[in-house]
Parts: C-alpha cells; sequence; structure tokens
C-alpha cells in the first residue's frame, strides 16, 4: 500500500492508496455529511451530499467513491460545496412527505439531522408529493414508502449483509421506488428476526411492528402516598 | 417459455425484449422464472422490466400507441396530442381499451425530436402531429 499524498482545506495529508477522499477526511478530523454512504456498504454515490470540489475536475465530485489521487486538491467546505449540498438536500425535501412532527423517527431521523446542519430552511419547490399505502402486513416490519428518499440502503443492506434479495429498484424517474417482487406489501419469511434494513434506513420508511400496549409490560409504576 | 441455457444476468435485457416480442408483455410466472434460471430475485427483474417503456408487464392492445412525454414534445404541445388520442380511443394513458383495440402509454424520448410532437403506432414513427392527423391515423388502425 503506497502513501498518497493530498491537500483537504489548504493543508497537506496523507493517506493509503485505494482510500476514498471521505475515509481520509475522516481519518483528519474533518466531517463530510453522508446520507446514503454507510462504511459496511458499498459506496454508490447515489444522494450526492457528501459532494467535494476537486481542483482540475469539471464538476464536484462524489467523496464516498472517489479515491484519492497522488497530489488531489480538495474543498470540503467551499461556498460552492455548501450551496450545493443544500440544494440537494432541499429536492431531497421537497418530494419527501415532511410532516416530521407526526413521524416516530422525527429526532433520530439522519434527514432531518442533515437538514438541520446545513440550516436549510423551508422548502422553495414545490413538487408534487407521492403517497403510497403503508405496508404493514408483515409482522415483523412495516413500510411507509411515503418517507423514502431512495437512497438503496435497505436495498444495499439486504443484498450484502443479509444476503436475502428482498428489495429491487423498479419503475423510473419520478416513479421509482423500493420494491419488493412484483410490488407487492412487504410479507417475506426471510425478514423473521431481521432488523438489518431496518437499522440502515435514515428516515422513518422502515421501521419495526409497534405492538398495541408495549408500554404497558414495563415495571408497575408504585405511586405512595 | 423462453430458454436461457448459459445465459448470464447481463443477458437479461435481450431475454425479456425477447418475451416481449413473441408474448406481447411479460407475464409474472416468465419474471419469476427468469430470474430463478438467472441466480436474480425477483425485484431486479421486475425493476429492469419496469424501468423500460417498451417493455410492459401487462397485456397489451392489438394497437400500442405511445406518445413522447419529453421535454421538446411537451413545448410544442404534446399534451394536445395526448388530449386528442383519449377522446378518440377513450382510455388515458397506462390503460387499455376493455376491445383490446388500443394501448396508449407515455414514452420516453423516441429521438423524433426534429418533428416533435411525436409518437409511435406499434413500430411505425409518426411526427409533426395535429389532432387532426390523430383520428386519421387511428382510424386506419383495425
Amino acid at each position: 500500500m503506497g502513501e498518497i499524498t493530498v491537500t483537504i482545506n489548504g493543508s497537506q495529508l496523507s493517506g493509503s492508496e485505494g482510500m476514498t477522499i471521505l475515509e481520509a477526511a475522516q481519518e483528519n478530523g474533518i466531517d463530510i455529511p453522508t446520507l446514503c454512504h454507510r462504511p459496511e456498504l458499498t459506496p454508490i454515490g447515489a444522494c450526492r451530499i457528501c459532494v467535494v470540489e476537486v481542483e482540475g475536475s469539471r464538476t464536484l465530485v462524489g467523496s464516498c467513491h472517489t479515491p484519492i489521487t497522488q497530489g488531489m486538491v480538495i474543498y470540503t467546505h467551499s461556498p460552492k460545496v455548501l450551496e450545493t449540498r443544500k440544494v440537494i438536500v432541499e429536492l431531497l425535501l421537497a418530494s419527501h412527505c415532511g410532516s416530521c412532527f407526526m413521524c416516530d423517527k422525527a429526532n433520530v431521523c439522519e434527514l432531518r439531522r442533515i437538514a438541520a446542519d446545513l440550516e436549510v430552511g423551508l422548502p422553495r419547490f414545490r413538487v408534487r408529493k407521492r403517497y403510497y399505502p403503508i405496508e404493514d402486513v408483515s409482522p415483523y416490519i412495516v413500510r411507509d414508502l411515503t418517507k423514502c428518499i431512495l437512497c438503496r440502503r435497505c436495498v444495499r443492506a439486504c443484498n450484502e449483509i443479509k444476503k436475502a434479495r428482498v428489495f429491487g429498484i423498479a419503475y423510473r424517474g419520478f416513479d421509482s421506488k423500493v420494491v419488493v417482487d412484483f410490488d407487492q406489501p412487504i410479507d417475506k419469511d426471510v425478514c423473521q428476526d431481521c432488523d438489518v434494513c431496518i437499522s440502515f434506513c435514515p428516515t422513518g420508511a422502515l421501521s419495526r411492528v409497534k405492538k398495541l400496549g408495549e408500554e404497558k409490560k414495563g415495571k408497575a409504576l408504585v405511586i405512595s402516598s | 417459455m423462453i430458454p436461457t441455457q448459459g445465459k448470464k444476468q447481463e443477458d437479461l435485457l435481450i431475454l425479456l425484449e425477447e418475451a416481449q416480442n413473441k408474448l406481447g408483455y411479460l407475464p409474472e410466472e416468465l419474471m419469476a422464472e427468469l430470474a430463478k434460471s438467472l441466480d436474480m430475485s425477483i425485484s431486479d427483474v421486475y425493476g429492469v422490466a419496469t424501468f423500460y417503456s417498451f417493455l410492459s408487464t401487462k397485456p397489451q392492445g392489438r394497437n400500442v400507441i405511445r406518445i413522447c412525454k419529453c421535454l421538446p414534445c411537451l413545448l410544442k404541445n404534446a399534451q394536445a396530442i395526448i388530449e386528442s388520442v383519449e377522446r378518440e380511443t377513450g382510455i388515458k394513458p397506462g390503460e387499455t381499451a376493455p376491445d383490446g383495440k388500443f394501448s396508449f402509454e407515455l414514452t420516453n424520448c423516441i429521438g423524433a425530436c426534429d418533428e416533435a410532437p411525436a409518437m409511435m403506432l406499434n413500430n411505425e414513427v409518426h411526427v409533426n402531429l395535429t389532432p387532426g392527423k390523430i383520428s386519421q391515423i387511428l382510424k386506419a388502425c383495425k
């Protein structure tokens, strides 16, 4: 493994061959936001949140899937990068259902956290929203695709970690959707006692089945007067 | 239904096209069979089948009308053409007439932008469309 020297935000850093820009930055304490990327999964560069500016490159590049090369000059937080990230989140939110205060994942939602970090305000873009019926056929998993942002983390987690290949992406453009078999509500035996995709979902699109009255199973609260 | 000996995952699109030509659409049993013999998931096969507008997962009518929904055609008022086809056939995009005479679909660019608005009727391209032309073309259909 050869050593590679790169310049990130003006300071010279070294990384090893085969490392991505994101990894090199993280190793040196530079925080680049990511959404579709997880270190456990194959990077696909779908969401574009992690874009950075590379000198000599015509466009911004996705840092999660671009390997570093000798002498690369990278800016991770230039005005152009920040503006681009902000617009990307605005576009994601524009077609997202957008009722955080009604959502169970409200305070743990990665999309919401990134939107807050980048100070994305109220959406400027008016896009027709698509609502899908909630899929709660399976006793193990509930899918609410209205909240899905098509990051494909569930697809990759199921393919690469569980190796069950339950999900696929079907249709095209605005109609794109994570589907199971022939676009059926999810109800698979392999999903039994497997929470892999749920733990990877950045939004509230995938969740465990919440049993009614679960809160009452705790220790009884005794109020002594 | 479609021979798959020695076929690999990268042959999927060709096999789907073959099936589409032979059967007129892609039945679920066929897609499930293909997924099994190519060692793919059904959802991946379905994903490819639904991505392309020239592959259909539902039975189609004897004549398939495909109107381009891309920007150049829309700027040349494809909407009026779409509406006149709706009037002539009584069906909306994505539907098949109950008598099986027509299927009506919106498709991505068919490469006739210079003569927009354009449509395909079965395998024939019709260009510079007007609502008047539509009723003429559709009357000739059996």
